[in-house]
């Protein structure tokens, strides 16, 4: 057994693995029924909506600036883990598509297990020292500097994107997307614990 | 604030809303495993891949046939690990079972390429068992089977568990196609090494 209390560097790239290809899973199902979400990957989403282009690319592209951010704000380390979770994900979520395919998909159901496999996806990576993009980071960087509580910059960020969502989908499309996003927050806020979860 | 011992010895437990979605989660993780499952006509190890073969000898939908696998374990659950284990043992195959069969009307899966239905069944399976075991659930079934045994005879639980694998798939090789067979442990290989990276008590410490 390895030290409980500190990941090798196996057992962080199997988490980072698996927290890449679910959080491609969710994405391939949240692009199959044209949802909207939250966060780096909802601005993604939207800009991929709207331009046409993939959303693999764009996430990728989207993330680039926010490394810089992560380095001076959180280290090395988790800026490599992040560069290769958001890397993973981005080429995994252009070529799962072509992968798997849906007959049928209840956008509602959708919406649930988008949030499960994403918060899961997400909690894994923060258990294991990586994120998924640079909002994050740059809300705890606004904290730090401007004293704006980093709870409330995300709030308004993700408010912005589902406001901004209206232009591009219908609007029972942003109801299922909420109900999504929903469930991915709750999944993190229950269970994003490191009082529980005690291994770095 | 709790004096310093108070803290050390102070054991995090989770709430029964804890407890509910950590359940919720696994269930509905293990359904869409389990759909994915049935759909590329994959057969795994243990409790489920007794109930696919079951299912695919006798023509009886899987759902139905999982749930009655299930069943005759519970007794032995209740004198084990007591009758709350029990209860939410058969809450947990009850719903599991229920979603199984409903799921079909909301989702319909297309085509799916075999080694990516193979690798996300293992980790759909490894995320709901890690959950169901750090909520105190239990997806039921054979597990509790092998634990007696080794109560009672010695036997190891781990080698019966791996050995009635073997006689699993043995079986699947004699109704199944090479190929399938061969995908089918993929899955059942990404599901076990998941739980053997990840199940670590000294790592998650809620009970």
């Amino acid at each position: 057994m390895t030290d409980p209390g500190k990941h090798s560097l196996i057992e962080d790239a199997q988490g980072i693995a698996y927290g890449a290809t679910m959080a491609a899973f969710g994405i391939t199902i949240l692009t199959h029924l044209g949802l909207v979400t939250g966060q780096t990957a909802g601005l993604a989403v939207l800009i991929a909506y709207a331009t046409g282009w993939g959303f693999g690319p764009v996430f990728f592209a989207v993330n680039l600036p926010f490394y810089l951010l992560g380095y001076l704000r959180m280290g090395l380390r988790f800026t490599v883990k992040t560069f290769a979770a958001v890397a993973l994900l981005s080429a995994l979520s252009v070529w799962m598509p072509g992968q798997l395919s849906f007959a049928t998909l209840n956008p509602w159901l959708g919406a649930v297990l988008f949030g499960f496999l994403s918060g899961s996806a997400l909690l894994a990576l923060f258990r294991h020292g990586a994120s998924l993009g640079g909002i994050g980071i740059l809300a705890l960087m606004l904290q730090d500097r401007l004293g704006w509580r980093a709870g409330w910059v995300q709030l308004g960020f993700d408010a912005g994107l589902f406001a901004l969502a209206f232009l591009v989908v219908p609007p029972e499309t942003v109801a299922i997307s909420f109900a999504g996003a929903l469930v991915v927050n709750l999944v993190i806020a229950v269970n994003h614990r490191r009082d529980r979860y005690i291994a770095a | 604030m709790p004096d310093r011992t108070d803290q050390l010895t102070d054991q995090p437990r989770h709430s029964a809303v804890d407890d509910a979605q950590g359940i919720a989660f696994g269930v509905t993780m293990a359904a869409l495993g389990m759909h994915i499952l049935t759909h590329m006509g994959f057969v795994t190890g243990q409790t489920t891949g007794l109930a696919v073969l079951i299912a695919h000898l006798t023509g009886l939908p899987f759902p139905a046939v999982y749930f009655t696998v299930t069943l005759p374990f519970l007794g032995l659950a209740w004198r084990r690990m007591g009758a709350r284990f029990a209860l939410k043992t058969l809450v947990t195959t009850a719903a599991l079972s229920g979603l199984v069969a409903v799921l079909p009307s909301w989702v319909e899966l297309g085509r799916i390429e075999p080694t990516v239905a193979a690798i996300l069944i293992g980790l759909l399976f490894g995320i709901a068992a890690l959950a169901a075991i750090r909520h105190g659930g239990s997806f039921g079934g054979l597990s509790v089977l092998w634990i007696e045994l080794q109560d009672r005879t010695g036997f190891p639980a781990g080698h019966a568990q791996l050995l009635s694998d073997v006689v699993i798939f043995g079986l699947a090789a004699l109704i199944m196609p090479l190929d399938t067979l061969a995908y089918s442990f993929l899955g059942a290989a990404v599901f076990s090494l998941f739980l053997a990276v990840n199940h670590r008590r000294d790592r998650y410490v809620a009970v």
